[in-house]
Parts: structure tokens; C-alpha cells; sequence
């Protein structure tokens, strides 16, 4: 099953792993000169270990026909289900959410894999079905098949990632021909039940909600937040205070600054030419994403790839905007920048799927 | 679009729809790029600036724990502003150097300030409040060196303030920074103070408040320049109790310290309007900081001054019991007024000899006799009489045996022999002897004074046990009632009135001519028993052997209070109980008994 042929190799996207790689290598110089002193350095190893692993899984997704992953979807299907389910019953509370398990000396946030799962799933649900438009039924059948683990993301309470699903499925449907009268429909269908789930969340829930939404109905958490995040975005100005200078990241008035609030960190560091390198090469990778979703030859790759790098846009847009002040906070990791082994090997895992179809475009 | 596309016309649609995708997501890309123009270009300047001097320092503003009230409307604890020391933890650039340095000025050890640091996550903004109550003078030496302080904050926060140390100490509880254990309920945060005991801790909910909190910019010298946002604390809510400041403080200063316990209630309705135990814990001493020698000394006290002995405290009923013998028999018919005995002292049954507390006896003696003198052998044979079962009965039908279901927590059941849970339990056969010992309320028997109480009331209102209220209602900040509470009648006590009327005859008695004159007063008739309970362990001579009691109400004709008075090892119950009720008494129909003195004067 391992076996890569010569031809596959030829077509290795070259551009898409460079950039990639690159946009790696910033997230380890970042991660390394936050507070040298303080065991971040057992942070960094533990980082790029993830990064092997992601290795591994990229290696082994690019090694495989993609179609037959998308006929395993079923399979991975329920299992993530499972493990979703799992985080109910062992998951470990952290700040109020459930979002981990522990797997022996790691812990495991099967919500970040299932974002991988999902796309499979998509794929299957809407080629399975034979016919030449999207047909009414697969349509619904979609919707009910990946209903239910959203429900149990939003459930966890994961917004972040349950964020970042809507706008694939939206994609996918886009890139498929929907109908704009049928979106709207969908839309507006969604909007209209908002309120519902308004009922169905507990207070405490409704109450995030409302922080997310508005930051200022809690002055002394989130708020903070995101002020402490944008003073240290702009005063990297045009080229960055450097590592040394960065008294915001250095001195910890920035949360949560090797995970989801990474960017201003390294924003402050780098100044805004850096932050104009980064997003090229992010803009480079997604695009680049685009094209393989345009150029494959047929169903199944099309919407596996355009699944993928929508994820990854909508990541690192929403990702970026929270930080600099554009969006709402939401909990959701800059992909291959964040430190977190789930996130980084989904992504590298993602990008496997990438290459493995750009590779077999012409077969 | 055509009805039936090429594949390749598909092709190139499906390749349009992405291009419109790719664009849409480039749009994004350059809206952050704007996004950080504006920030990092346009507005870096400022931001720079912010960031050099990154003051924005954030302080919760604690809310104003409620008052408790007593039933007229004056404060039984109160707060007052306080200086608490805390520290930023994400503000203290150099730790150790900051800690040794506040260590030497104020003379905390450094242990300390770690221990309350060592809780907290290491990039916390909240301030970890270290220690509270601190000096003026102490206040002055933190603020002179500020510059070398960072991280270092003097917060004013609302502290209780009692009226006296030890005022209603066991009632009211003690308020104490949230430990370890209770953290992990999850419901507050570290810091918060909450009730630990008491009233405090049963109404902690209501109580406590919500924090509010401001954000303020402070200069390079951390001195505050401006109030960016600030979100008002919710006050606690006030509380009003059924408990009588005045009585309160009677009551304490009656038993002047004696061990033992007071509890004063309304035979009408169940109110607790005062409720005493002593040795009692200094309140102001265990609120705030935790004065951990203070705490282990109390902890071993051998005089267990934690203990609230009102509900917490078992003690013999002695002679007091002698009303359930009385009310079992007349009611049952195996006893009746008329019933005489000569008394010369002893009472022989079998090989054991049990004697009257009186040498010599009370000779000839009736029943009414027999309990305004507390004589003993009277009752000896009117406990085999009766017999031991149905005096159990009668003693469950008061509420023996049984919680008062007053809202404090830890009460204690007593014990009563005999009852059908007791009778699974006891290992030994019961003997005559031991019904004998059960009349004078000897033996296995055990109350509380709580439950003595109001067993009181049911004499006196004919037979309603109620259930001990103490707090009437909690009013919210904004005026609206967030609990109300009525009397509630737990149980019944169905007597003749014929046997009613003559038990309160009796009680009125023993304080008239009886063993309980040392409570009498002028212008008020008072009913009521005393009791001196031998104590189980006799070793201790030095302290005295007996517990003393005085269970009684007042005014016999319309009562209107239960005083009962408790004093462990204090001796006679006539000698050494009756006069701290009377004292008491004396407190609550204050007006009254002046006029009469008064009128006999003049």
C-alpha cells in the first residue's frame, strides 16, 4: 500500500511544502524566544516531536490513493464520532470547556481531528450519491451526517472549531453549483434558528456567548485580552522590536501567547514587514490550495481540496483577525504556528492530502 | 446553464466557482493586511508608547458582604473598610526580590507570601490578597516604596467588624478567606471571602455578593492616572434574623463565661432570640487573616469552644425530665396527682439502693410536691409506674431523640433509651434499675439544650413543637426578598388539657416555692424545672461534677419566652442555672419589672 510510484514523486508540490515549511521554522523561532529561561525550550522540543509525528501521518496520507480514504470515511466516521463522544465521558474540564482526553502522557483534542474527518466525510456524502447535480437527498443526508458531531463540538464547548466547519461545508456547496437561491435558503434557515439554540444553551454558555460577541460585558477578562494583543501588534510597527524588544510577549502581558495568541507575539517581534511575509506565505499556501481544488480531475479530489484549504483560510483568517482586533475571540488556533500537537499534526496531515491529490491529478 | 453540461464544460464552471472562492479569501488576506497597517504603521506610534509603559492594571472591587440584623433592626456584625496587601503576579517582574524585600518591611515571612503565590497561576492579573487588616503604618511603608514594589497593591476592601470578639460567635460564624477544599467546588474564586460557620456560612449565598471590578492606566510609577472602566460591586444582601440583640448580649453576660449554653425562644412562633455557647471563639481573630496559632490553639482547646454547644453538645436531661415522667403518667392514667409517697431519702430496689438528692428526703409528698421539690424517690416509683417504653415514648413525643431541624449545621440527635432505634443498638437487656435511673433522667438519656428548648415551648403552648427559625427573611440590595421564612410546626404533643394546666401549675411552682426560687422575680410569674445531671465521667472532681439546669417560661400565664440555661460541671441546677435565668428574664421584661420595683418602692 506504501508503495509511491516514481511518477507520483515527480509532482510533488514543491511551492506548497516550501511554504509550509516556512511558516514552521517561524512558529520554532517564535516559540524558542518566548522567555528563554522559563522551560519554554522543553516546550519547543516537545513541539517539533509533534511535528514529526505530523511528518509521519503526511507521509503516510501522501503515500495513499486519496479515493480510498474518502471509501474509509464511513469507517473514520464513526470512530471520530466516538472519540467525540469519549470527551464527554473522560474528557478533562479545562477552563470550563471539554475539549481533551488523555491518551497515556498526551492529551488529545478530538475536535481538531475531526475537522480532518469531516472533509472526508463531505467528500463521501456528496459522491456517493450518482447523478449529475447535487440532488435534493444527498444534500439533507449531508446535513444530518455532520449535524450530529457539530452539535457535539458546539456542545464541548468548542466554538472555535465549529466555526471553522461552516464555512467548508459552505465552500464545498459553492464549489459545487449550488444553487444561490438554495444557499440563501440554507442561509437564512440557519439564522432563523439561531434563537432555538439560543434555548437549548445554559446560561453560563449564553453567557460566553455574549463575552464572545461583546467583549466589553467583561471588562477584566477577555477585553483585557484583546487590548494587551493589539498594543503588542502595534508596537512592532513597521520592522519589530526584535526578540529581545518584545516586552509584551517577554514580560507575559499577552495570554495565552504560545497557542492561540501566537501571531501577536511574533507581530511584535517582526513588526509589520514580518507579518507581511508570514501572511504572503499563508496566502501563498492557500491559494496554492485553490489551484489543486481546481485542477483535480475529478469529485472526490475536488472537494477533499477545496475542503482543506478552506479550512486552513478560514483558520488563519479568523486566527489573525481575532488577534488584531477585527473579529470576536474565539479559541481557534493559527495552523502551523500555534503550539499544540493536535493542530499541528491535522494540518500536516491536511497538507498530505494536498499534495497526495495534486500528485495524482493526472492519473 | 446548460440542461445537460460536458464534463468539461463542468470542469471549467467548477473551476470559476473556485477562482470566485480564491478571490473572496483573498479579500480576507488583505483586510488584515489593512488591519495591520493601521496598527503597526498608523497607529504604531501610540501603541509603542502604550507598550513602554504598559499600565493598564485591572482591580476587582470587592462587593460589601450583607448585614446581619437582629429582630429590631440593629446590626448584629457590620463592615468596615480594611487595607489588604496583594500581589500581581504577572506585574512582579523579579519575584524573589520583590518578595524578600516586602518580607523585611513588613516583617511577613517570605513563606507566607509564597504559599498564597504558589495557588495562583504565575501570569495572573488578579491580585492574590496575602494578607488582610494590614496597619495604617504598614499601608504608609508599601506606598513610600512603591517604585521598588512592582506588583505590590494596598486594596481597600469592606471587612466585618463585631461588636465584641466573641459576641454570638457560634450563631453568627466566622468569615474566612475560601481554602483549598472548598475551591475545588468550583463556585468561587481565590480570595473570596466566605462564611465558614453559622449564619454566615447558611446564608453565604445570599450574603456574599457579586464582585464588581475597574480597569485603570497607571503611570511608570504604578500610581493610578485614570479610570477607564469601572463596573460596580453587588452589595450582599441583608439579612434579618429572629434573634434579640439585647437578649443576645443578657444571655452572655449572665453566664459570664461559665461553660454551657443559653437558648432563649418564642413559645409562640419558634423564634431563636438567643442562643449562647461558651467558652465562646473570638470572631475577629479567625475573619480575615488566618491566625494559625489562634486556630490551633482553639482547635485543642480541651474546652472545645468550636463547638456550638446549643445543637453540637449532649448532655444528661436530669430533673427536667421529671415533666416527661409526669405528663407520660397523668396522660397514660398510671399516675395521678393524688399519688403520695413518703420520702425519707432512699429507694430500695433489689440489692441497689438509689438515693434522693436531698438527705433526709422531702417526707410525705404529692406529685405537684414532687416536682417543685425534685424529689427524687417520688419519681423512682413513679418511673417503674409508668414504665420505661411509654416514658420513651413520651420523651420522642417532645422531640427527644430527634433534630429540632434548626438550619445550623452539625446538630446533635441525643439519645433516648428505648425508642425502637435505640432498642436494636443497646447490647444489654434493659432492667428495672435501668427505668429507675430514666425517671430522674440518669442513664442513657441525652439532650441537647436546643431540644430542651423546645420541648419548654411545647409546655407552655400547649403542645406545638416547632421547628427553630432563625432567620426571617433576606432582603437583596435592591430592596426585593430573596428568602422569606414563617414559623413551621414540625410535630404535636396531644395531652389532656387537664394535664397541661397541671404541669404549668407544677413548674410554677418550683419557681415559687420550689427548687427554682433563685429565678424568681418580682412582677413576673415564671415557670420551670431544674435539673443537675450527674455527669458520666466523674473523674475530674476539680471542676465540678454536676451539669446544671433551668428550663423554664415566662410569663406563666401567657408565656411569651422559653429560657433555657445550661452549665456544664456548674453544680445545682437551683443554685447555679436559675439565677442566670433569672438574670435573663430580668433583661427581656426589663420595663415591667422596673415599674413593679417601682411601684414597691414608692
Amino acid at each position: 500500500m506504501l508503495r509511491l510510484d516514481r511518477r507520483l514523486l515527480q509532482n510533488v508540490d514543491w511551492p506548497l511544502l516550501g511554504a509550509a515549511f516556512f511558516i514552521i521554522c517561524l512558529s520554532l523561532v517564535c516559540l524558542s524566544s518566548l522567555n528563554p529561561g522559563r522551560g519554554i525550550s522543553a516546550l519547543v522540543w516537545r513541539q517539533v516531536s509533534w511535528i514529526g509525528i505530523g511528518l509521519v501521518c503526511l507521509i503516510v496520507v501522501v503515500s495513499v490513493d486519496y479515493r480510498n480514504l474518502v471509501r474509509a470515511a464511513p469507517i473514520l466516521y464513526v470512530i471520530g464520532l466516538g472519540l467525540l463522544l469519549s470527551v464527554f465521558v473522560l474528557g478533562r474540564t479545562v477552563s470550563g470547556a471539554r475539549r481533551w482526553i488523555h491518551l497515556g502522557p498526551f492529551t488529545v483534542q478530538p475536535s481538531e481531528l475531526f475537522k480532518f474527518i469531516f472533509i472526508l466525510t463531505l467528500a463521501w456524502a456528496l459522491t456517493s450519491v450518482r447523478g449529475e447535480r447535487l440532488s435534493r437527498a444527498a444534500l439533507v443526508g449531508t446535513f444530518v451526517l455532520l449535524g450530529v458531531p457539530f452539535l457535539l463540538v458546539v456542545r464541548q464547548p468548542d466554538l472555535g472549531t465549529a466555526l471553522v466547519l461552516v464555512p467548508v461545508l459552505a465552500a464545498t456547496l459553492v464549489g459545487l453549483g449550488i444553487r444561490m437561491r438554495v444557499l440563501g435558503g440554507l442561509v437564512l434557515a440557519s439564522v432563523a434558528a439561531m434563537p432555538l439554540g439560543w434555548l437549548v444553551l445554559k446560561p453560563y454558555q449564553r453567557d460566553r456567548l455574549l463575552v464572545y460577541l461583546d467583549p466589553f460585558r467583561d471588562p477584566l477578562g477577555t477585553a483585557y485580552n484583546v487590548i494587551q494583543a493589539k498594543i503588542a501588534i502595534g508596537s512592532g510597527q513597521l520592522l519589530g522590536k526584535g526578540v529581545g524588544g518584545a516586552t509584551q510577549s517577554r514580560l507575559s502581558f499577552l495570554p495565552e501567547r504560545h497557542t492561540d495568541f501566537i501571531f501577536a507575539v511574533f507581530a511584535e517581534m517582526w513588526g509589520f514587514l514580518g507579518c507581511l511575509v508570514l501572511i504572503v506565505a499563508y496566502a501563498l499556501l492557500v491559494l496554492r490550495g485553490f489551484e489543486i481544488a481546481a485542477g483535480a480531475q475529478e469529485p472526490r479530489g475536488r472537494i477533499l481540496a477545496l475542503g482543506v484549504t478552506t479550512v486552513f483560510a478560514a483558520q488563519v483568517l479568523i486566527n489573525i483577525g481575532m488577534v488584531t482586533g477585527l473579529l470576536p475571540i474565539v479559541g481557534i488556533p493559527l495552523p502551523l504556528m500555534s503550539y499544540g500537537g493536535s493542530s499541528m499534526v491535522v494540518s500536516l496531515t491536511a497538507l498530505g492530502l494536498l499534495l497526495s491529490i495534486r500528485m495524482r491529478q493526472f492519473h | 446553464m446548460d440542461l445537460k453540461p460536458s464534463p468539461s464544460n463542468r470542469r471549467e464552471a467548477w473551476g470559476r466557482r473556485v477562482l470566485a472562492l480564491a478571490v473572496v479569501t483573498s479579500v480576507g488576506f488583505i483586510a488584515l493586511l489593512g488591519q495591520l497597517w493601521y496598527l503597526q504603521v498608523l497607529e504604531g506610534g501610540r501603541m509603542h508608547e502604550l507598550s513602554e509603559k504598559n499600565r493598564i492594571r485591572i482591580r476587582p472591587v470587592a462587593a460589601p458582604r450583607g448585614i446581619l440584623f437582629d429582630r429590631n433592626g440593629l446590626p448584629l456584625v457590620d463592615n468596615r473598610p480594611a487595607f489588604t496587601l496583594s500581589l500581581i503576579p504577572r506585574e512582579m517582574d523579579d519575584r524573589n526580590s520583590v518578595l524578600a524585600r516586602l518580607s523585611v518591611l513588613l516583617k511577613i515571612p517570605v513563606g507566607e507570601l509564597l504559599d498564597s503565590l504558589d495557588r495562583v497561576p504565575a501570569d495572573s492579573i488578579r491580585p492574590v490578597r496575602v494578607r488582610r487588616g494590614l496597619s495604617l503604618e504598614d499601608v504608609t511603608k508599601v506606598e513610600e516604596r512603591k517604585l521598588e514594589l512592582p506588583g505590590v497593591i494596598v486594596e481597600v476592601e469592606p471587612q466585618r467588624v463585631y461588636p465584641t470578639s466573641t459576641f454570638a460567635a457560634h450563631l453568627l460564624g466566622y468569615v474566612r478567606e475560601v481554602n483549598d477544599e472548598q475551591m475545588k467546588q468550583g463556585r468561587y474564586r481565590r480570595g473570596d471571602m466566605i462564611g465558614q460557620s453559622g449564619l454566615e456560612r447558611l446564608l453565604d449565598e445570599h450574603l456574599r455578593g457579586r464582585d464588581g471590578g475597574e480597569r485603570i492606566e497607571v503611570d511608570a510609577m504604578g500610581r493610578p492616572v485614570q479610570v477607564m472602566r469601572r463596573e460596580e460591586p453587588n452589595p450582599g444582601a441583608q439579612v434579618v434574623t429572629t434573634v434579640d440583640r439585647r437578649i443576645q448580649e443578657a444571655a452572655e453576660q449572665a453566664m459570664a463565661g461559665r461553660p454551657g449554653s443559653v437558648v432563649v425562644m418564642d413559645p409562640r412562633n419558634g423564634d431563636v432570640l438567643a442562643m449562647t455557647s461558651s467558652p465562646a471563639f473570638p470572631l475577629d481573630r479567625l475573619t480575615g487573616n488566618v491566625d494559625r496559632d489562634e486556630w490551633s490553639r482553639l482547635v485543642r482547646d480541651p474546652m472545645t469552644p468550636l463547638m456550638n454547644r446549643a445543637l453540637q453538645a449532649q448532655y444528661p436531661p436530669g430533673s427536667i425530665f421529671k415533666i416527661i415522667v409526669a405528663a407520660a403518667g397523668l396522660q397514660e392514667g398510671t399516675l395521678t396527682p393524688m399519688d403520695s409517697v413518703y420520702c425519707n431519702g432512699e429507694f430500695h430496689l433489689g440489692n441497689w439502693t438509689f438515693k434522693d438528692w436531698k438527705s433526709g428526703g422531702h417526707g410525705h409528698t404529692d406529685l405537684h410536691g414532687a416536682i417543685a421539690q425534685s424529689c427524687d424517690i417520688f419519681f423512682y416509683q413513679a418511673g417503674l409506674k409508668v414504665g420505661g417504653d411509654a416514658m420513651a415514648h413520651y420523651a420522642q413525643a417532645f422531640g427527644l431523640g430527634a433534630p429540632t431541624g434548626i438550619d445550623l449545621g452539625g446538630e446533635r440527635f441525643g439519645l433516648v433509651p428505648l425508642s425502637p432505634a435505640q432498642r436494636q443498638r443497646s447490647k444489654r437487656a434493659w432492667q428495672a434499675g435501668d427505668t429507675v435511673n430514666m425517671s430522674i433522667g440518669q442513664g442513657q438519656l441525652l439532650v441537647t439544650p436546643l431540644q430542651v428548648a423546645r420541648m419548654m415551648g411545647a409546655v407552655a403552648n400547649g403542645g406545638i413543637l416547632w421547628k427553630p427559625r432563625l432567620v426571617q427573611r433576606v432582603e437583596r440590595a435592591d430592596g426585593t426578598l430573596a428568602y422569606n421564612s414563617s414559623s413551621k410546626m414540625t410535630e404535636r404533643v396531644e395531652l389532656s388539657p387537664v394535664v397541661w394546666a397541671f404541669l404549668r401549675h407544677a413548674l410554677t411552682a418550683v419557681v415559687r416555692e420550689g427548687t427554682g426560687t433563685a429565678a424568681r422575680l418580682p412582677g413576673l410569674e415564671i415557670a420551670g424545672k431544674t435539673g443537675t445531671a450527674q455527669t458520666i465521667a466523674k473523674s475530674d472532681s476539680a471542676k465540678g461534677q454536676d451539669h446544671a439546669w433551668f428550663a423554664s417560661f415566662a410569663p406563666a400565664d401567657d408565656p411569651q419566652v422559653v429560657v433555657v440555661v445550661m452549665v456544664e460541671r456548674g453544680g445545682h441546677g437551683g443554685q447555679v442555672a436559675a439565677p442566670i435565668a433569672r438574670a435573663i428574664y430580668e433583661a427581656i421584661f426589663l420595663q415591667k419589672v422596673a415599674q413593679v420595683t417601682l411601684g414597691e418602692s414608692g
